[in-house]
């Protein structure tokens, strides 16, 4: 039962008086067949009840209440406070002493009692809350629990948590600004080596008690050792991403330094020869290595593309710069500038003419069909058809490059957009192993998917793009169709 | 302007400076060259060059200001050097006033056409009113001055729009035109952005011009700049 706090101290009086009203009045009804000491003993029956259920102090003013109901209706004469027989004032006093002792006793067991269940509370408080705690990697997720357990405890008025590297967690109850004052308490999150954060506590009334304190200060320390936890735990992925990036990075340089070597080796070659005057003016042979030197140039600026585009996809600086676009226009580019390298396979483009404007940046595009091309070309056999093909399905445009090419078994089949991944041995194709990364990099970027696939008589790249941008979808112009 | 074309080459890196002088010199160019934006800068301004080639990545400042300093005082055509994957510079740059641009590593038939044509453009722009009255390109004849195209003998039925735009590329040729110069001149100030309206166009025009409209061998694009007319010499 809880009762307002007035209630429960009038109630903390009135029951000890009432109490002892009672028994006096049961007391007086048997005075007659009762011994004067019996009655004595009697008494300390209600006064033990009193301590134990009240306390000390009403414990106590019950002895000395029933110490004057006691001398008044039981001790001859009756109905005075004076005592006559030297007896009845040893009884009397010793009465007095005992009850007094009694109070003081049970209520010193009352209160110790109470100090265990507190203590009993606050340890099961800590224990929630360093479960809690337990395996959380976020600063905000722990200021998030440390906030609701005190905020479950105080009961202030506002509470706010605040953790560096991380946004303040605010708990009001009930304001939901912080009051206009200073807050009554605020402890600090410290760690071993700094101060990690605090906890700013607006409460007034009651006042905020020691004990209430010193457990917002364990929980405080609590939430340091979590959050120390946690940063080891980042420190720790960090370093495993730091390890694996090492790795990729040792990977990329070897297959770079390879793949830029074969071309500069051709280079230097072709150069170094002419400028010795070992061929002479006229030999042919004269046309073949300046045509080789100009062919690798070309190769080797491809590769430092490749290689730029790669790390500009890596660090996010890859911004599709959109504009509504034909793509049979891009395709119909590339097509042309790669006439030379494809002129050993047929290329068919099939696209239709109502195919709407798609939302892309030209130039990116160019590379993703310049790539997916020159892969086409490099694995499928000479005179098979490349074929491009596009179409609406849905809210998106759907691209298909495929190639009469071998088949990839269908567990390469994903991780053919990985970097430097090949199903064939590395020696046998020329290039970085970066073209099909960049095109899922440059598909992603502008929203859409990429996978590839096995057909019945090759291999198909496909990839899709959405038709809208920002919300608009492609637009349709008003054409003069008037001829002059 | 002098027997000899003078040429003043803007760019820091030696090794590049090296090779242009020399190709040059052997195709009969006077060259100078300066290291830094305020050298070229001060350098324009005491030798009037006939052509600048302006290198976009300078040591001391932006070479997108460079070209519009000397926009300020003077019409000499601007070729810019850029790398790669800088459209946004290069297209900044041309509408700023330069005239074309070559990507590194170029070669130089595409260095010396720039140059041919950039020439021929500033020589046409001093004889004011001198516009060239037909430009051919392979079949394809353009009268600017009658309006009429024609491929072959059979006159092309071009609309308002196509033949203005078609006009504006023929009486460029050889130039690069960004998508903003060309939206604003054909269309409107307030159609700068609209490069849906161009590629519509192009694609129509490239239908009734060109033998495969998928390969186009007269209107070109520029990847992410624009568009160039190729004519005859």
């Amino acid at each position: 039962m809880k009762l307002p706090a007035y209630l429960s101290a009038a109630w903390q009086y009135f029951f000890p008086a009432a109490l002892i009203a009672l028994t006096t009045l049961l007391f007086f009804a048997l005075r007659d067949y009762l011994d004067t000491t019996l009655v004595a003993l009697l008494y300390l029956i209600p006064i033990g009840v009193i301590t134990t259920t009240s306390g000390f102090t009403p414990g106590i003013i019950s002895a000395v209440f029933s110490f004057f109901a006691f001398n008044y209706f039981f001790i001859e004469p009756y109905y005075t406070l004076a005592v006559h027989r030297p007896l009845d004032l040893v009884i009397l006093t010793i009465f007095l002493v005992v009850s007094v002792v009694l109070s003081r006793l049970v209520g010193r067991a009352q209160a110790g009692l109470a100090a265990a269940n507190a203590r009993e509370r606050e340890a099961t408080q800590l224990y929630e809350l360093s479960t809690a705690l337990a395996g959380l990697h976020g600063e905000y997720t722990v200021a998030q629990i440390l906030g609701k357990r005190v905020a479950a405890l105080s009961q202030g008025e506002y509470l706010e948590v605040n953790i560096a590297g991380s946004q303040p967690v605010q708990f009001g109850m009930p304001s939901t600004t912080p009051p206009n004052r200073p807050p009554e308490l605020s402890i600090p999150i410290q760690a071993a080596r700094s101060t990690l954060g605090e906890i700013l506590l607006w409460r007034s009334k009651p006042p905020i008690s020691t004990g209430e304190t010193r457990l917002i200060q364990i929980f405080a320390s609590q939430a340091a050792l979590a959050l120390e936890r946690a940063r080891l735990a980042q420190a720790e992925s960090r370093a495993k991403v730091l390890e694996e990036s090492d790795r990729l990075k040792s990977a990329i340089l070897s297959s770079v330094s390879h793949e830029l070597r074969t071309p500069l080796s051709t280079i230097k070659a072709a150069a170094s020869s002419l400028r010795g005057n070992e061929v002479g003016w006229d030999s042919p042979a004269r046309v073949e290595l300046v045509a080789a030197i100009d062919d690798e140039s070309d190769h080797l600026n491809m590769l430092v593309g490749n290689l730029l585009d790669m790390s500009r996809i890596e660090s996010g600086a890859l911004k599709p710069k959109r504009e509504w676009n034909i793509l049979s226009e891009i395709v119909g580019s590339v097509t042309a500038r790669m006439k030379y390298s494809a002129e050993e396979h047929k290329v068919e483009i099939e696209i239709p003419e109502s195919l709407p404007f798609v939302p892309v940046d030209y130039v990116q595009m160019e590379q993703v069909f310049t790539n997916l091309i020159s892969n086409s070309v490099k694995y499928a056999p000479p005179n098979s058809l490349i074929r491009i093909r596009a179409e609406v399905e849905g809210e998106c445009v759907r691209v298909q490059v495929s190639n009469q090419g071998p088949q990839i078994p269908p567990e390469h089949l994903e991780r053919i957009f990985d970097k430097f991944y090949r199903v064939t041995e590395a020696d046998r194709v020329t290039g970085t192993g970066l073209g099909l990364s960049i095109c899922k990099g440059i598909i992603e970027a502008h929203g859409g998917k990429i996978w590839a696939e096995n057909l019945r008589d090759g291999l198909a790249f496909n990839f899709t793009l959405p038709l809208t941008w920002e919300g608009s979808p492609p637009p349709q112009l008003p054409m003069d169709t008037e001829v002059e | 302007m002098s027997a000899e074309p003078h040429i003043l080459v803007i760019d820091d890196e030696l090794q590049i400076q090296r090779a242009i002088r020399t190709i040059l010199t052997e195709k009969g160019f006077r060259v100078t060259t300066a290291s830094s934006g305020e050298e070229g800068l001060a350098l324009a301004a005491a030798s009037e060059p006939d052509i600048i080639i302006l290198d976009l990545g300078l040591p001391d400042m932006d070479g997108v200001e460079v070209c519009s300093r000397l926009r300020e005082w003077t019409q000499t055509p601007i070729i810019i050097l850029s790398v790669r994957d800088s459209e946004r510079d290069k297209v900044g740059a041309l509408d700023k006033g330069a005239d074309d641009y070559l990507t590194k590593p170029f070669g130089i038939e595409e260095l010396l056409a720039r140059v041919r044509v950039a020439l021929r453009h500033a020589l046409r722009a001093q004889k004011q009113g001198t516009q060239s009255k037909a430009v051919k390109a392979g079949d394809l004849t353009i009268d600017l001055v009658w309006h009429i195209v024609k491929r072959g003998e059979e006159q092309v039925k071009l609309t308002g729009t196509e033949y203005k735009l078609l006009a504006y590329l023929a009486a460029n040729h050889g130039r690069v035109l960004t998508h903003q110069s060309i939206l604003t001149h054909v269309w409107d100030p307030a159609d700068a952005d609209h490069t849906e309206y161009l590629r519509v166009y192009m694609r129509q025009l490239r239908k009734k011009l060109e033998e495969d409209p998928e390969r186009p061998q007269h209107i070109l694009t520029e990847p992410g700049i624009g568009y160039r007319f190729i004519a005859d010499e």
